[in-house]
């Protein structure tokens, strides 16, 4: 049998995408579709005195205007990630109160998004403005014991230690900025919903809506074939969501909402800014004794959302004392949520950079001082790993790049009279697996139908999917069908934690395995010559995976490490990544193409972060002054060098039959920290605070 | 975006009888940056009278006088031009250093002369903007202030021109051609753009009825050794820091003839004078650029978050000097 898996397959939707086929949320033709629009605050905190709606509702074609005081009803969901999710707990427009500049404060729906616009800029609001609370120096931080870790006698077992690093990190608040902005259809028939929606979680989304209308999971149909990217923040209903759900339903009329891109930056996430405070001590040797991490975030007053830094802390390093902390502000700061690595990504930075630090401060490569004080543990759960091969990733990484024969001072590679630095750092993120559901039909022509409500937001699920029934059934990817993305399938699971692959393969493996016993059958060929003998249309077969009793075992975690090159032209302040090389450790690769790719992806997000990605706030109004992809910088062609990947190690077996781990996210952890390294070795400063801009450089 | 009648001139004097007809009527070439500002509602116009049909593309050389640019010549057209490239690079590589290339291969030149700010409380209804609502304020002075100008800004306003090309114009010395129901007449480029005193509102000196026809470059014999030099927080589609168009006429050592431009600092393109002045008869070394550089910057009057600008300045302008001085190039 012609192996598939592990090889480079193309992405079986790249001809839909690239040619327009491919049918994003916005784009799905309803007829007699309506449209809506946002009225946001302008204001950070404060109540809206008096808010004018009248000439909105006056204005040509408009249908509809919502504020507070005349809101839809929608029930209180459960909001406990099993029946239902929300991305912000408080309900739109539930009252007057303002929280966060940007706020939804009224909701115009018109026939046209032109005339809906326009009323939108016809309301006006007066405000009792009160002071926000915008730094995350003045905020009021609450400690987070979930989140406090002691092992050993934690920060005090550091007296005997010869060297210690001590420093204080900072990441910026960061914007998803997927290309597809986010957008909604709702559409009621009698007292049924159709939603229209990028999901990353299909069926909790489907749940989530239920509970807001009280009405059974049945009678929500949840539509997403493809998302334009979401990279976590598409996870659950937005406020904008539930509003244009709600509003659909009073007007009955299917609705449409596309959020602008000025009003995605305060709707719909972003990654919380950090503050992280390192302290590693380790003997002369480089063994370490001590590692400290207190890390300070902040949520809105909206919803409580935690970035838990301090994660992959206890993953990365062995000491026999270890403390993390975390402490949680509340600021008049739009509601945070996930974005790609959410925790392990910041937390990174943080102990890649101290580690750094550390191998200077020692005189030791970093390389070694990562292996010397390797885990084969997760010391939080004291579980044993079940596959590590870090050190191999470390090892392939520095060969490919050439690392050991760098000069090791800084400031001594100079290149057109600019200051090279080389740079590395490691990356981890753990592999998680849920439940998920896939039917699979053979039909008598050799196709195989694979159906399941999980879905693909850009990352290659498609064709990873088709490329495991093509493996299990022995016929080519091309006979593959899939269809994903519909809350008629069976559940899916969740696109987020980088668990898709993980958690969907094996179920397509085991109803590929079903759909051959059912016909009693060793291969599709002879399936399908006895459906035709018998003259039956289909195979068919429904399977579920779901995660064992494996997890109590064992601690399963994804590595790699990133190496680097910068070039540093210091007088101006330009700097340019020049040389990329990462090497990863994610089980078996199911796709060659899509999982290099996915690396590629992460490393240049990761770019973004460490040199340009930043979200300021307006001081007074706490208004974001990014306002779209030009001002909002994230790397474009000419800051991305190439990138070279590699995946080495095994197939984790004990992780899940296929053996595979996912890599959506393992790829950026590490990288903002490998850039840092490289551009202290380049210039001999050591930047702590990203990103690391031209007059930062500078200066 | 509000309703507005959509009209075709066919001839620049019908473009500006047109605009005669309605007092809120606004030309439209090839609008990549007036259709943004329309659906943000920071232009509101009864009209648009769409002159991109006009026989304005050309690009002619004329003989002993430089080049003559119509304004509806393309920012690619310009950019890619042979002659462009060959007597003006200054020109070319500032044009290629802005926006994109599907923005350039539809924005015009003379539309490039006439883009807005892109100063973030300018371009949002929810602040309060001086030039946009004259009399409301500007929230950028105690804001973030990041981008904005050292040089020449007013209590009213401190937004930064964005344009790169006009930099480069400006140390070009080009001339911009008008025409109206008045006639013609041509605006020196210094004088085109204006401070924003007390009337951010207006970032030109363009009259009431006024159709930009084309932009002149007058020959400058050193223009090959043209550096444009742009700073920015990412190396493609980001507005400058600071930027310098710079170029040297050097003669056995000695800096015969100097032109020098900054952009990303005021409400217009910043010609330097007097560090030209001052440059004028040097040497052309090290110690010299630097004084040059200190020249420049003097007056500069940074605001909270932007004092790095001066710095920058400083040694942009000294490695724009010295690259022009080896005879121009990439910079």
């Amino acid at each position: 049998m012609k192996r598939v898996m592990g090889t480079s397959v193309s992405r079986k939707d790249g001809f839909a995408k690239v040619t327009g086929q491919a049918t994003y949320t916005a784009e799905h033709p309803l007829p007699g579709l309506v449209h809506g629009y946002l009225v946001t605050s302008a204001i950070a905190k404060g109540r809206i005195k008096s808010i004018s709606t009248q000439k909105a509702e006056q204005a040509p074609g408009v249908l509809a205007v919502v504020t507070h005081k005349n809101r839809p009803k929608v029930f209180t969901p459960a909001n406990d990630f099993r029946n239902s999710k929300l991305n912000e707990a408080r309900l739109p427009l539930s009252d007057d109160q303002i929280h966060y500049g940007g706020q939804i404060v009224a909701f115009v729906v018109a026939h046209t998004l032109e005339q809906a616009r326009d009323a939108a800029h016809l309301i006006t609001v007066e405000y009792d403005i009160q002071t926000p609370l915008l730094e995350a120096q003045q905020a009021i931080y609450e400690a987070l014991p979930d989140v406090k870790f002691n092992k050993g006698n934690g920060a005090t077992g550091t007296t005997e230690a010869a060297i210690t690093v001590e420093a204080t990190y900072t990441t910026a608040k960061e914007l998803h900025a997927a290309m597809e902005p986010h957008a909604i259809i709702a559409h009621w028939q009698a007292d049924s919903l159709t939603i229209y929606e990028g999901s990353q979680w299909v069926m909790l989304h489907q749940r989530t809506y239920a509970e807001l209308f009280g009405i059974p999971s049945e009678k929500v149909r949840l539509v997403t074939p493809y998302i334009g990217g979401a990279f976590g923040s598409k996870c659950f209903p937005w406020s904008y969501s539930i509003l244009c759900a709600a509003v659909a339903r009073e007007i009955k009329r299917p609705l449409k909402l596309s959020v602008t891109r000025r009003q995605l930056t305060t709707n719909t996430g972003h990654r919380a800014a950090t503050e992280q405070t390192l302290r590693l001590a380790a003997m002369q040797d480089g063994k370490l004794i001590a590692i400290s991490h207190a890390v300070k975030t902040y949520t809105s007053p909206a919803d409580r959302f935690i970035v838990d830094c301090t994660a992959t802390t206890p993953v990365m390093y062995a000491a026999p004392n270890i403390r993390l902390q975390q402490k949680l502000g509340v600021l008049n700061v739009a509601t945070p949520t996930y974005m790609r690595a959410p925790s392990e990504n910041p937390g990174m930075w943080a102990l890649e950079s101290a580690m750094d630090e550390l191998a200077w401060k020692l005189n030791i490569d970093p390389i070694d001082l990562r292996l010397d004080n390797e885990t084969r543990a997760h010391q939080r759960s004291g579980l044993p790993f079940s596959a590590k091969h870090f050190a191999e990733c470390l090892r392939v990484g520095a060969e490919k790049f050439g690392w050991r024969d760098r000069p090791k001072q800084p400031r001594s590679l100079i290149h057109n009279g600019q200051l090279l630095g080389w740079g590395m750092a490691a990356a981890t993120f753990p592999a998680m697996r849920g439940n998920t559901t896939v039917k699979v039909r053979l039909l008598p022509d050799g196709t195989v139908h694979v159906l399941t409500a999980g879905n693909d937001m850009g990352t290659g699920a498609y064709t990873m999917v088709a490329i495991t029934a093509a493996e299990a059934l022995g016929v080519p990817v091309e006979k593959v069908k899939v269809e994903l993305g519909d809350s008629l399938f069976p559940d899916g699971g969740l696109a987020g934690g980088s668990q898709m692959t993980a958690s969907l393969a094996p179920a397509v493996l085991k109803a590929c395995e079903e759909v051959l016993q059912k016909a009693n059958c060793t291969t599709a060929n002879d399936a399908c010559a006895a459906l035709k003998q018998s003259g039956r249309a289909a195979f068919e077969a429904i399977a579920t995976s779901a995660p064992g009793e494996d997890a109590q075992k064992w601690a399963f975690q994804s590595w790699g490490a990133h190496f680097c090159e910068v070039a540093v032209d210091e007088a101006i302040g330009r700097i340019r990544v020049t040389r990329w090389v990462s090497v990863m450790d994610i089980g078996r690769v199911m796709n060659a193409k899509a999982a290099a790719s996915q690396v590629r992806g992460s490393v240049i997000m990761g770019i973004g972060e460490a040199l340009m990605e930043e979200c300021q706030l307006d001081p007074n109004s706490g208004y974001p002054v990014v306002y779209d992809l030009a001002t909002y910088h994230y790397p474009t062609h000419a800051d991305t060098p190439r990138i070279d990947v590699t995946f080495v190690g095994q197939p984790d077996l004990t992780f899940n039959p296929l053996g595979v781990r996912g890599v959506g996210e393992v790829g950026i952890t590490g990288v903002a920290a490998a850039v840092a390294n490289a551009i202290y070795h380049a210039t001999g400063k050591r930047f702590r605070n990203l990103p690391i801009t031209p007059d930062k450089l500078m200066a | 975006m509000k309703n507005f009648a959509y009209v075709r001139a066919t001839s620049a004097e019908d473009a500006v009888r047109k605009l005669q007809t309605n007092a809120n009527s606004q030309f439209i070439a090839g609008g990549t940056n007036l259709v943004d500002r329309l659906k943000v509602f920071l232009n509101t116009p009864v009209q648009l009278i769409d002159v991109s049909r006009l026989d304005l593309k050309f690009i002619e050389s004329m003989p002993d006088w430089g080049v003559r640019i119509g304004a509806l010549a393309t920012n690619t057209a310009v950019a890619d031009h042979p002659q462009i490239r060959q007597d003006y690079p200054l020109l070319s590589r500032a044009i290629l250093s802005g926006a994109s290339q599907q923005i350039r291969n539809v924005a015009t030149i003379g539309g490039n002369l006439l883009q807005r700010t892109r100063c973030p409380y300018y371009y949002d209804t929810a602040f309060a903007c001086n030039k946009r609502q004259p009399g409301s304020g500007c929230p950028a002075i105690q804001g973030i202030n990041r981008m904005h100008a050292i040089f020449g800004a007013s209590d009213r306003c401190i937004a930064v021109h964005p344009s790169d090309m006009c930099v480069a114009l400006a140390a070009l010395d080009a001339i911009v051609e008008v025409e109206s129901s008045r006639g013609k007449r041509q605006i020196p480029f210094d004088d085109f753009h204006r401070l924003p005193e007390n009337t951010p509102d207006r970032d030109t000196t363009l009259q009431a009825g006024e159709l930009i026809t084309a932009v002149i470059l007058p020959p400058v014999s050193f223009a090959k050794t043209g550096v444009y030099l742009k700073l920015r927080d990412r190396t493609s589609y980001a507005f400058a820091l600071v930027s310098v168009a710079a170029a040297l006429e050097v003669r056995a050592n000695r800096i015969h003839d100097v032109r020098l431009a900054l952009g990303g600092v005021a409400h217009k393109p910043w010609r330097s004078a007097q560090a030209e002045a001052f440059l004028k008869g040097k040497l052309a070394n090290p110690e010299i650029f630097q004084q040059a550089a200190e020249i420049a910057l003097q007056g500069a009057k940074p605001l909270t978050h932007n004092g790095f600008k001066v710095e920058m300045a400083k040694r942009s302008i000294q490695r724009a000097l010295t690259i022009s001085a080896q005879g121009g190039g990439v910079a």
